[in-house]
């Protein structure tokens, strides 16, 4: 089975995330660059159902020079090959942008599935897994508690508010998981130093048949009009306890509507 | 002299970092103290298998080294979340084992070269005594394989009462020389050998006990407010902390720097220097960490304490500051 594992680079949550303030998009200095946390749980799948049937587990990320650490962590944890899409062209990319060109990137890899995090730290769209599948004219089977593969038929247990829905389709599909599905290795010594050996393969969007009108900052349909910081959080309200300080508290509970 | 970690380096401490970080390890710290084993052994073998001891384990025996510098980055993490058990003495054991001549082995090559795979892959926990500079074996009832050296023999060290330690997670044990591994002059280059690995590994876990030290203090520093502010806030608080930076940025460039001299005739000379900057800036780090914390830095429930003791009983572990500067002494004169 050809698995491809789409993984990102976004800014450490650990620290401040900052937008540039000449064109409004993420400022990638500012901050470390870090693997995307859901994007380790579904390399970790990629890494179990390639254990369980065979194949070959190939990364693709889409990102500037320095995504080379995510691609590097990914093949260190156990993928075998990698391809880094990148080229200036491509910055400023809005979801719509991002899954035409990574489609394209996966359309010239080739896939029996493709597996994605559900959503990124950065961006928190959620979307690329369902914009990738009708992109690619491939089922799509997205919040991936459970995945499992016989033969062609894929079964994935999709999480919902009351439960989760059996959903059922064929390969080639794509997939997107929550981090309830498995526990991600760690990249282990050997690992990292057999990852050194492995090929990574850079496309630029020329290679990718990647049409330069239709990515990029201007090609995007979400415009960032303005942005300011997050205010400081307000100090809270503190309620001395003089023998009433249960019923101020269910006063407080109702007046939000919980009780 | 090049000390900048590559890529790869920075991720297997990077790893390292993030393993010791989800694992509980205060948990493990404080039950394998209490004489529970299991917790820190669980944990020991998820490190052998992340690499840490492979690689001080020569390739042809199984392991992935030695690799001096990757040993260093290991041991910095370890040292940043004070994992228990008898890490660097597992370090000094393969680095002896790996040193004896065939000739002088008593025991047979196999036992040997099991011993050494058994570190490697995490299989065997291994301690050792080499008086006078390390005269107790740490957490050898947690240990598969005791060793002891007295001049030119290599004995299975019968381990005696525990001793009490200033860190309750290291457990310290007096060995009397069991059945005799190996004899011979190579035993005595082998223990030297054994020597200056072990102090290399407890330097670096130094420096990274020290530096969750200084980071636990600094963010402390700001959430605890006194007379209408953050403490950090007044120079004097601010001077400690700097102090303590200065002393731990001094001593990681020594430890890095002795790594990279591994099989030079400088190598011992280097390891001494790093362990006496190490010793004395983790020491005075957790000085100035029970300073900044107050009356809450003695607490026994909060988890510096568990850094702060580590620190005063590494400082002398491996050899005192003094024993090392003589050696450094010898060296240049």
């Amino acid at each position: 089975m050809n698995i491809v594992v789409c993984v990102k680079q976004v800014p450490d949550t650990a620290t401040e995330r900052k937008l540039r303030s000449d064109d409004k998009t993420l400022d990638r200095d500012a901050a470390d660059g870090v693997v995307n946390e859901l994007d380790e749980y579904a390399v970790e799948e990629a890494l179990r159902l390639k254990e369980a049937h065979g194949g070959e587990v190939t990364v693709l990320t889409m990102g500037p020079a320095k995504a080379t650490d995510t691609i590097r962590k990914a093949l260190a944890m156990g993928a075998d090959k990698a391809v880094h899409l990148s080229d200036d062209a491509l910055h400023g990319s809005d979801a719509l942008s991002t899954s035409y060109a990574m489609a394209q990137a996966l359309k010239k890899i080739g896939f029996d599935l493709v597996i994605l995090g559900s959503e990124s730290t950065d961006a928190r769209t959620g979307v690329l897994a369902a914009m990738l599948a009708e992109r690619l004219g491939a089922p799509q089977l997205t919040l991936a508690r459970k995945v499992e593969v016989d033969g062609s038929a894929i079964v994935i247990e999709r999480i919902t508010d009351y439960g989760y829905d059996k959903v059922e389709a064929t390969l080639p599909a794509v997939v997107s998981v929550v981090e309830k599905i498995n526990e991600p290795r760690y990249p282990s010594f050997k690992g990292i130093m057999a990852a050194k050996k492995k090929p990574v393969e850079t496309l630029g969007i020329a290679d990718a048949s990647v049409d330069a009108s239709a990515v990029g900052l201007a090609a995007a349909y979400s415009e960032v009009a303005e942005f300011s910081a997050a205010p400081p959080r307000a100090a809270g309200t503190v309620v001395k306890d003089e023998g009433d300080g249960g019923a101020k508290a269910a006063d407080f509970l109702a007046s939000k509507k919980f009780i | 002299m090049k000390f900048i970690l590559d890529a790869e380096q920075r991720l297997f401490g990077d790893t390292l970092h993030k393993l010791l970080a989800e694992a509980d390890t205060p948990a493990a710290i404080r039950a394998w103290a209490a004489g529970s084993h299991e917790p820190g052994l669980t944990l020991w073998r998820t490190l052998a298998e992340a690499g840490v001891l492979a690689v001080a384990v020569p390739e042809a025996a199984g392991g992935a080294g030695p690799l001096p510098v990757e040993l260093v980055t290991a041991f910095h993490e370890l040292g940043r979340h004070a994992a228990p058990g008898p890490l660097a003495e597992s370090v000094a054991v393969a680095a002896l084992l790996d040193r004896l001549a065939p000739e002088d082995l008593v025991v047979t090559p196999g036992t040997a070269d099991g011993w050494l795979a058994g570190i490697a892959e995490g299989g065997t926990v291994a301690t050792l005594a080499l008086p006078p500079a390390v005269p107790y074996a740490l957490d050898a009832d947690a240990a598969d394989v005791v060793l002891t050296v007295d001049g030119d023999e290599l004995r299975v060290a019968v381990p005696g009462e525990v001793r009490a330690s200033l860190d309750p997670a290291r457990r310290l044990f007096s060995v009397e020389g069991g059945d005799v591994v190996a004899s011979g002059p190579s035993v005595r280059t082998a223990a030297e050998a054994a020597r200056d690995m072990g102090a290399l590994a407890a330097a670096a876990q130094l420096v990274g006990v020290g530096r969750a030290l200084l980071d636990v203090s600094v963010a402390y520093a700001g959430a605890r407010r006194q007379f209408g502010r953050p403490i950090g806030e007044f120079q004097a608080v601010k001077h400690h902390l700097a102090n303590a930076l200065v002393g731990l940025e001094y001593a990681r460039p020594l430890v890095h720097g002795a790594a990279l001299s591994h099989g030079s005739p400088d190598f011992s000379r280097d390891v001494s220097a790093a362990k006496v900057a190490a010793s004395e800036a983790a020491y005075a780090a957790a000085k100035i960490a029970l300073q900044v914390h107050g009356a809450i830095g003695y607490t026994d429930e909060y988890d510096p304490s568990l850094w702060i003791r580590k620190a005063r009983a590494l400082h002398s572990a491996w050899g005192s500051p003094s024993a090392h500067r003589a050696r450094v002494l010898a060296a240049l004169t």
